[in-house]
């Protein structure tokens, strides 16, 4: 955990994010991603917690790739999670605007008008979601982010979380009980809570085959959609060209058991059925997943 | 009076422990062995985030209690004992 509160503070502080804002400005998004190449690089040569946590990935998704081809897969995961939140700097700071595309609109729509409650959206560390969360405005909920408070201030103002003009907040899994109270009593209100899918960091996790191997992914999210009795929507994104981004929320599981001795088995189905999902948009979009952790090792 | 009190406390705790270890699935524990004033969470009874989510529904369920009015209330999930008396306080009379 240490280590992941590190590899945050390194990578985000107020001169960088003022040295890319204003490359935005001056040369716009194609200037400010020139510059990426640069600072990647550096990350790539100096940065090897961070080399190590994207290899995890990376030599299992291209399993025929020699080491430099690797190295390279993860120059090429920098750049990108790069990119994204230039994008989003781009889009909160009224300099413009992206395509984006929302697949399965109707099916969410449909879910929260035939329930006073709302819906947790699985999210991972995909696409671009900070320019996902602006799109959701247009259900007209306020978003819930179940996630650690951001550690490093300089990412916080970027992303302008827990601002009311955003309709975003953050319940903090610091808080009692990871915050799960929070999270039930928000549901029900009819929010919506965007809880991460794909690093257990700890938390309680179960088996999955991800990529050709045994992975770990968390399973907080469907335990606490069953008690809640709301479905669960798989949200992710993707960046499908140079002003285009793509938002799918078409995938529902709605995790259900009838007894205790059911829940064990329902809700590694669910693990599954997401993992499923997850391979898929790996396959799609192979360096747009930033995970940075070792999904196939246990975390304690 | 006070010992009606007492006495509804204590008809609560015993629900709540049998509740726990059925719905909880708590293993090789019964009721009667469950302290009223063992700590729910880490030590003591050993539950985890997630469980909690399971005694909010249960609560619910069976004392008609909000979820709204436990939020950051970290004082409820204590004990047995706390909880026993948050329900008594709080929950719908039919």
């Amino acid at each position: 955990m240490a280590q992941q509160i590190n590899f945050s503070k390194k990578r985000g502080n107020q001169l960088g994010f003022w040295f890319f804002r204003t490359a935005l400005k001056l040369f716009g998004l194609s200037g400010a991603y020139g510059l990426l190449y640069f600072v990647c690089l550096y990350y790539l040569l100096f940065d090897r917690l961070a080399v190590s946590a994207g290899m995890a990935y990376i030599k299992r998704r291209f399993k025929t790739y020699n080491f430099l081809q690797r190295i390279f897969g993860v120059y090429g995961l920098f750049i990108n999670q790069g990119k994204n939140l230039i994008d989003r700097y781009y889009i909160h700071s009224g300099l413009g605007q992206f395509d984006i595309e929302l697949q399965g609109y109707d099916k969410i729509r449909s879910l929260l008008a035939s329930s006073q409650k709302g819906v947790i959206l699985l999210t991972a560390h995909v696409g671009n979601w900070q320019v996902t969360m602006t799109v959701l405005k247009q259900f007209g909920k306020t978003v819930y982010l179940l996630m650690s408070p951001e550690e490093n201030a300089a990412v916080k103002n970027a992303l302008n979380i827990d601002s009311d003009r955003e309709m975003l907040r953050i319940i903090s899994n610091e808080n009692f009980l990871g915050g799960v109270v929070e999270v039930m009593k928000v549901i029900s209100e009819g929010s919506l809570v965007s809880i991460m899918g794909d690093r257990s960091d700890g938390y309680p996790s179960t088996e999955a085959y991800f990529l050709g191997e045994k992975a770990y992914f968390p399973y907080g999210a469907f335990s606490i959609a069953a008690a809640a009795q709301c479905p669960v929507v798989v949200l992710l994104s993707a960046k499908t060209s140079a002003k285009k981004y793509v938002v799918d929320v078409s995938h529902v599981i709605f995790p259900r058991y009838n007894s205790r001795a059911d829940k064990k088995d329902a809700l590694n189905k669910c693990v599954r059925e997401f993992a499923g999902i997850m391979e898929d948009y790996a396959i799609k979009y192979p360096f747009q997943w930033f995970v940075f952790r070792d999904i196939w090792k246990r975390q304690n | 009076m006070q010992k009606n009190d007492a006495q509804e406390i204590a008809e609560i705790r015993k629900t709540l422990k049998e509740m726990l270890v059925k719905d909880l699935a708590l293993e090789d524990i019964k009721p009667e062995d469950i302290k009223d004033d063992a700590v729910l969470f880490g030590e003591g009874l050993g539950l985890d985030s997630l469980d909690a989510v399971e005694i909010v529904v249960l609560l619910q369920r069976n004392f008609g209690l909000e979820v709204k009015d436990m939020e950051n209330r970290k004082d409820i999930f204590y004990s047995i004992d706390s909880l026993a008396k948050y329900v008594h306080e709080n929950r719908k009379k039919t």
